[in-house]
């Protein structure tokens, strides 16, 4: 089941630009400055080791040669994003296919279920040797992790949005004599998007988990293979420099969900 | 089809004869027992022998204490209700079957859908009906008008009161254009002034069309106001104990009726007989 309170997420205001957010931008501005000098300061006196915790020149560096005097980082980047969202895609829609068969037949849900709790209760990442020994060490044993974890997150996003549907909405359509095919098109699915949605954004950023995951473990591209080879030659720059790329691509990730939530689901 | 179009015609407001029903009564319940479970849980005894008869363009109200059997009645002509039934129910002189589009049922409940806009909504019956869009969005929007939510056509049902969600449910059910109306405490849940200003809308609407109308409540005052006839029930087994004429003259005023002598002299009177109803056999 989805947890209640992916549901009531609250609804993101608009980024309006009114005097009162124009000073809370100033001041959070202002607040990083200082953080990221102190942070330069300390590690240029010695305070903080830059072994252990870089420094913001150093990771400045790092991303600048990454990026833009060379292309090693997009390359990296690609690989993990394409990863992503081949996971992210390939798990959801057959997540929404099982759900929709699951729901037309019960008994083949009633079927499935143990077999899918238990799969579902093992740690994913633990299947990362398996699934590298069967697709090998590129894009194909990290898109099977992503798969693993999108898949029975958007099914039982997919499953409880379509049980959820509420029966008085049920009732009206018959007496108006809807046909089934009108009544899942016009009520069912409507009324289970939200749900679903919810959950295909939690597959999302559990895709991105998964493929990060699997790179970390062993690969020959991607964020997370570049973070695991810094991390073993002790390149704190890098390693914090990557870390700060790879929340930058989750916030990313859940800003597009967002918009398109807001685009999709007005009524709410 | 043709029913469809005499129905939408006569939704657009002038008072169309209704497709005669044969000269037979619009609802015709003779002689219904209804019994619950069965199986493992001793059978329950809902309604008992219930027998009524509304002819075509009546306005009759079904009152009696809680769980007395009103709401399996109407489902039942709805042939919403998968149960063992004795007796014979006819609506327009044929049997109960789900869709039937000679019926517009209006829950307790707005039950609007919240991802449509009132229009969306008000059309929804007529859209399950293969009305074509723009037809159906025309008649939503005067039905919508005619309940006073002219100005609210795109909003959502969360940026709607109670009150004016049950009146867009209302103009959902009058976009229909059937003949028969089941009404199941459709005000039930509103206060006392929205109460009155939806009573009124209902009257406007159906002697501007005249329908059949079953209408079911808990509120004697309303069923006074609104009917030609209220029956009483018992408590269950739900038999009818009483079927009273209200001779109130019409066009009535829900408002001004409050005043009226004759009026309140009709509501002790069905108060007295719901009294002994509900005593009568309360376990
Ligand atoms: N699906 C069902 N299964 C078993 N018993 C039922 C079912 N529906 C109704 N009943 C029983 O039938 C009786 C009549 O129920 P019904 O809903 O018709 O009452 P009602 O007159 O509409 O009551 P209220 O005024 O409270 O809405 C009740 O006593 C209830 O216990
Ligand atoms: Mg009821």
């Amino acid at each position: 089941m989805v947890p209640k309170a992916l549901l009531n997420l609250p609804a993101r205001p608009r980024l309006a630009l009114s005097s009162r957010s124009m000073v809370t931008l100033a001041a959070h501005a202002l607040f990083i400055v200082a953080f990221i000098s102190m942070w330069e300061f300390a590690a240029q006196r010695g305070i903080l080791d830059p072994t252990f915790f870089g420094r913001p020149s150093g990771i400045w560096n790092y991303l600048w040669t990454g990026f833009v005097t060379g292309k090693k980082l997009w390359l990296e980047l690609g690989y993990t994003v394409t990863g992503a969202l081949i996971s992210f895609a390939a798990g959801s829609v057959t997540a929404i296919a099982f759900g929709l068969l699951f729901t037309t037949y019960p008994p083949l849900h009633r079927a499935a279920e143990p077999y899918l709790t238990l799969l579902n209760a093992m740690p994913r990442i633990a299947l990362a040797p398996l699934f590298l020994l069967w697709f090998g060490l590129g894009i194909g044993s990290k898109i099977a992790v992503g798969v693993s974890l999108t898949f029975f997150i958007v099914l039982s996003a997919t499953v409880a949005g379509i049980r959820g549907v509420a029966s008085d909405h049920l009732i009206l359509s018959k007496a108006l004599g809807a046909t089934p095919h009108q009544v899942f098109f016009k009520v069912t699915l409507p009324s289970a998007v939200p749900v679903i949605f919810s959950g295909l954004r939690l597959g999302l950023i559990f895709a991105l988990l998964g493929v990060v995951g699997a790179e970390l473990i062993a690969a020959e591209h991607g964020l997370g293979q570049t973070l695991a080879y810094l991390q073993s030659t002790f390149s704190m720059d890098g390693v914090m420099a990557l870390l700060f790329l790879l929340a930058l691509l989750g916030l990313g990730v859940t800003a597009i969900m967002n918009r398109m939530e807001r685009a999709l689901l007005s009524w709410q | 089809m043709k029913d469809a179009a005499s129905a939408r015609e006569m939704a657009t407001g002038r008072s169309t004869p209704l497709p005669a029903a044969s000269g037979g009564p619009a609802i015709l319940v003779r002689d219904l027992t209804v019994r619950f479970g069965g199986g493992a849980a001793p059978p329950v005894l809902a309604v008992d022998r219930v027998s009524l008869s509304l002819k075509s363009g009546e306005f009759v109200s079904l009152v009696g204490p809680s769980g007395c059997g009103k709401t399996t009645i109407l489902n039942l002509l709805t042939g919403l209700l998968p149960v063992a039934m004795e007796g014979k129910v006819t609506i327009l002189g044929k049997p109960p079957r789900p869709g039937n589009p000679d019926i517009a049922y209006m829950l307790a409940r707005d039950s609007l859908l919240p991802w449509r806009t009132a229009l969306g909504n008000a059309a929804y019956g007529l859209e399950i009906r293969n009305v074509p869009v723009q037809q159906r969005e025309a008649q939503a929007r005067e039905l919508l008008a005619r309940v006073g939510l002219a100005d609210f056509c795109n909003a959502y049902p969360k940026a709607l009161s109670h009150g004016m969600r049950q009146r867009c449910a209302l103009a959902r059910t009058f976009c229909l254009g059937s003949p028969v109306f089941l009404m199941d405490e459709p005000f039930g849940a509103l206060d006392a002034q929205t109460k009155l200003q939806l009573e009124d809308v209902l009257m406007d609407l159906w002697s501007a069309a005249q329908r059949t109308v079953l209408f079911v409540t808990h509120d004697l005052a309303e069923a006074v106001a609104l009917s030609d006839r209220v029956i009483v029930m018992s408590a269950r087994p739900g038999r009818i104990i009483a079927d009273v004429p209200i001779t109130l003259p019409r066009p009535r005023s829900v408002r001004a009726l409050q005043k009226d002598e004759e009026f309140h002299k009709l509501y002790a009177r069905l108060w007295g007989l719901l009294e002994q109803g509900s005593g009568s056999n309360g376990s």
